[in-house]
């Protein structure tokens, strides 16, 4: 059961501010400005706005000395733990890609320049994955033991469906589980390198896409064994009840033509789950609209689901999260659950004939759906699906 | 539902034959050293490094022709885990196998080359080629591709501890009867620029003293390899107990961290150590000399730290020494009685107790038996 969740994005910090976005489809898109994009194909991505300041105390340390995932991953727990202050966990699972990434890049450019930056340490200290991990418990008063899973973008959906066997085998009760990642030069200019992503908007599923728009941000979620969280009187905000996970040996970026590691992690999910293909009402695609993703992607959703359940991809308002990704589209997957909408499409025009799927085109849809998919596929052929249940 | 360990492979500065290895720990003999310079400055940092040779067969492999040295590393110690345990590579893809990778820094070297393209030329510059062997969890899928699996492949990141963390999983996904088989792969490679960041932090060894257990810490040497067990639920070694990563969030909280890892564990024959010559061995000296006085030994003293690799490497050397009833001597060890400091053998050894202390806010331990 998920009896709490925080989750920091472009399209808010919180909730609340979440779920508003979620339903009028905003474009949380915007031109990238902390570093030279001026010879990258792209220029934008989904940024988190301005986050309040945090105080010493939250922060557990100089709240300056922290990495931009530090506190995001901060302010994601403290939402959680307001939200659900009984829920003590005893494994923290997260994901991500590129952990501190931004202060080892500074770290990298002093040197560069010979300068002798006060700051060193601060970077050093503070580039390791583990680390925003480490703030977020700190802050919470957590003190769980700690496992990243770093399998490119599907490190979110990882750590979920990872953090759901441990409750499910009997080896955990609560398990705090989640992802995190931050835009950063080296990520940003590599996809760029690999003409992955778009001078223009973000198009999944559409037939004219041209690539995707990086985005950043944290998602944690309390997953805690049902019987436990009963007894607790523990608030439900959803079930996790199945996972899927499948590896792709194509090729370390591009996935196989014919969607297998897809259909693969889709199918084990449902498996998982104990539920045939006809339960699931919703999917929250990975959908990163480059052009192999969707393909294989979209491939494979039409051959599992012929019923054709309604299909999105949110990276197309705040762009790809990576390791975050899993996470906090599982966060807007349980908000479409419980406030009963199908999350939007947005800048979807023209459907690719490929495929027969519906997509949420452009504008939410309000739907009482009971069963959801989440995807997340990732480099390295690493393909990892969850299912969600409403309570 | 009992979990073992059926196969085990190493790449290391001394060499990558189990045995190989092996007898080069009982001699006391230390690693191949390799000199890093730090670019545009006189600095060198002395580090134990893997001989290419032990590796070269795998650069002509198609996948990986394009790799950095942790992907090799990673990818000849998992294959010949899988050749100790009698597998034949060709089935692999037939059974139900699990593939976790285990790693602290990875693919440093090609970050560091491509990062500081774009810092020095612009974006412009940025190769395609050397993006995707950054990402953390490279080395797993280029071992996947080796071995043709396609169940569940993890990459887990951390500092020391991280091995033990993937131990756990694999455990989990056998008990759980999510694969039969778990190979688990802790992988690091060297790059000036990770030596430069822990002489940032104080931590390096510059006299190459190699003391381990010093009243004052001399600090480590970095250096680098792969170290891989095949989990199965037969095999002539169990894993009995694991205590997963306990964080601390200051130094002063080390003791008492290790402390509670420690506390599921009963007393052990023998302890493999993950003391590396900083402040882990004062750490780690004070919590197991309040346990009952155990035969201990360090092979960081000799093996160097190789971060993501070293506790796997840890547990090798503990199944080893179990399997062989001999222990390595720990020659460089400062003035603390309990420490094994000759080769010697070993009595009806049937338990072993592998604490890990990582660099960055972890403790963790394995309890291993025969």
């Amino acid at each position: 059961m998920i009896t709490a969740a925080g989750v920091v994005s472009p399209l808010g910090i919180g909730l609340d501010a979440t779920l508003d976005s979620l339903r009028t489809g905003r474009d949380a898109v915007s031109p990238v400005t902390g570093f030279d994009v001026s010879a990258t194909r792209s220029s934008t991505a989904g940024q988190v706005g301005k986050m309040g300041q945090l105080s010493r105390e939250e922060a557990g340390e100089d709240p300056r000395r922290l990495h931009p995932a530090g506190r995001m991953m901060i302010a994601a727990a403290l939402e959680l733990h307001k939200a659900d202050p009984g829920f003590q966990p005893e494994a923290a699972v997260t994901g991500t890609t590129s952990g501190g990434m931004a202060y080892g890049e500074a770290f990298f450019r002093t040197w560069l320049q010979r300068g002798a930056s006060p700051r060193r340490g601060t970077w050093l200290a503070n580039y390791s994955p583990q680390k925003p991990v480490l703030d977020a418990q700190r802050a919470a008063g957590w003190r769980a033991s700690a496992q990243i899973i770093a399998n490119a973008c599907a490190s979110g959906s990882n750590a979920i469906g990872h953090a759901m066997n441990l409750i499910r085998s009997g080896q955990r009760d609560r398990v705090l589980c989640g992802g995190y990642d931050t835009i950063s030069e080296l990520v940003f200019v590599g996809f760029d390198s690999l003409q992955a992503a778009t001078a223009e908007k973000i198009r999944p599923f559409d037939r004219d896409r041209t690539g995707l728009v990086l985005g950043e941000g944290a998602a944690l979620l309390a997953l805690e064994e049902a019987e436990s969280a009963h007894r607790r009187g523990a608030p439900v905000l959803a079930e996790v009840m199945g996972y899927g996970i499948s590896t792709d040996n194509h090729h370390l970026t591009q996935p196989h033509p014919s969607g297998e590691g897809p259909y693969l992690a889709m199918r084990r999910a449902l498996d998982s789950a104990g539920v045939k293909p006809d339960a699931i009402e919703y999917i929250n695609a990975h959908g990163t609209a480059t052009t192999f993703n969707d393909a294989t992607e979209g491939r494979a959703i039409a051959r599992l689901f012929p019923h054709r359940p309604p299909v999105s991809s949110t990276k197309s308002m705040m762009g790809h999260s990576l390791g975050a990704a899993g996470a906090i589209e599982a966060v807007f997957t349980m908000l479409a659950l419980r406030h009963d909408f199908l999350p939007p499409n947005i800048h979807y025009q023209n459907a690719d004939p490929q495929w027969d799927l519906d997509i949420v085109a452009n504008q939410m849809r309000p739907a009482k759906i009971t069963r959801a998919m989440s995807n997340s596929f990732g480099f390295g052929g690493t393909n990892a699906a969850i299912i969600l249940q409403k309570s | 539902m009992r979990v073992a360990i059926a196969g085990m492979g190493w790449v290391t500065p001394l060499g990558a034959g189990l045995n190989e290895v092996w007898a080069a720990l009982m001699e006391g003999r230390s690693g191949h050293e390799v000199e890093l310079k730090s670019p545009d400055s006189d600095r060198i940092y002395r580090c134990l490094g893997v001989e290419e040779t032990l590796v070269r067969p795998l650069t002509r492999t198609p996948r990986l022709r394009r790799s950095s040295a942790i992907s090799y590393y990673t990818a000849a110690a998992g294959l010949a885990a899988i050749a100790d345990a009698g597998l034949e590579r060709e089935r692999i893809a037939q059974l139900r196998f699990a593939l976790i990778f285990a790693v602290a820094s990875g693919g440093v070297a090609y970050t560091r080359r491509f990062y500081e393209k774009v810092a020095r030329d612009g974006a412009g510059s940025a190769s395609p080629l050397l993006f995707p062997e950054t990402v953390y969890n490279a080395p797993a899928s280029h071992l996947s591709s080796l071995l043709g699996t396609e169940g569940a492949t993890y990459t887990l990141v951390g500092d020391a501890t991280v091995g033990v963390e993937a131990l756990s999983l694999g455990r989990q996904l056998l008990r759980t009867d999510e694969a039969d088989y778990c190979l688990v792969v802790g992988g690091e490679e060297l790059d000036w620029i990770l030596c430069e960041a822990y002489r940032q932090w104080r931590l390096l060894d510059f006299a190459r003293s190699g003391e381990i257990y010093a009243r004052r810490p001399r600090g480590m040497q970095m250096s680098e390899g792969a170290a891989s067990v095949l989990l199965a639920r037969e095999g002539p070694t169990v894993i009995d107990r694991i205590s997963g990563g306990v964080p601390f969030f200051r130094r002063a909280e080390i003791g008492d961290a290790l402390a509670a890892a420690l506390a599921p564990h009963a007393a052990a024959d023998i302890v493999v150590s993950s003391a590396n010559g900083t402040f882990i061995d004062a750490a780690e000296r004070n919590v197991l000399a309040s346990r009952a006085s155990q035969t201990l030994f360090a092979p960081k003293s000799l093996l160097g730290e190789p971060l993501g690799s070293g506790a796997l490497a840890q547990v090798i050397c503990a199944a080893q020494a179990l399997a062989r009833q001999e222990l390595p001597g720990t020659v460089r060890a400062g003035d603390w009685a309990v420490v094994n400091r000759q080769s010697r053998s070993l009595k009806e050894a049937k338990t072993a107790l592998v604490p890990v202390v990582g660099l960055n806010h972890q403790v963790a331990a394995v309890g291993l038996r025969v």
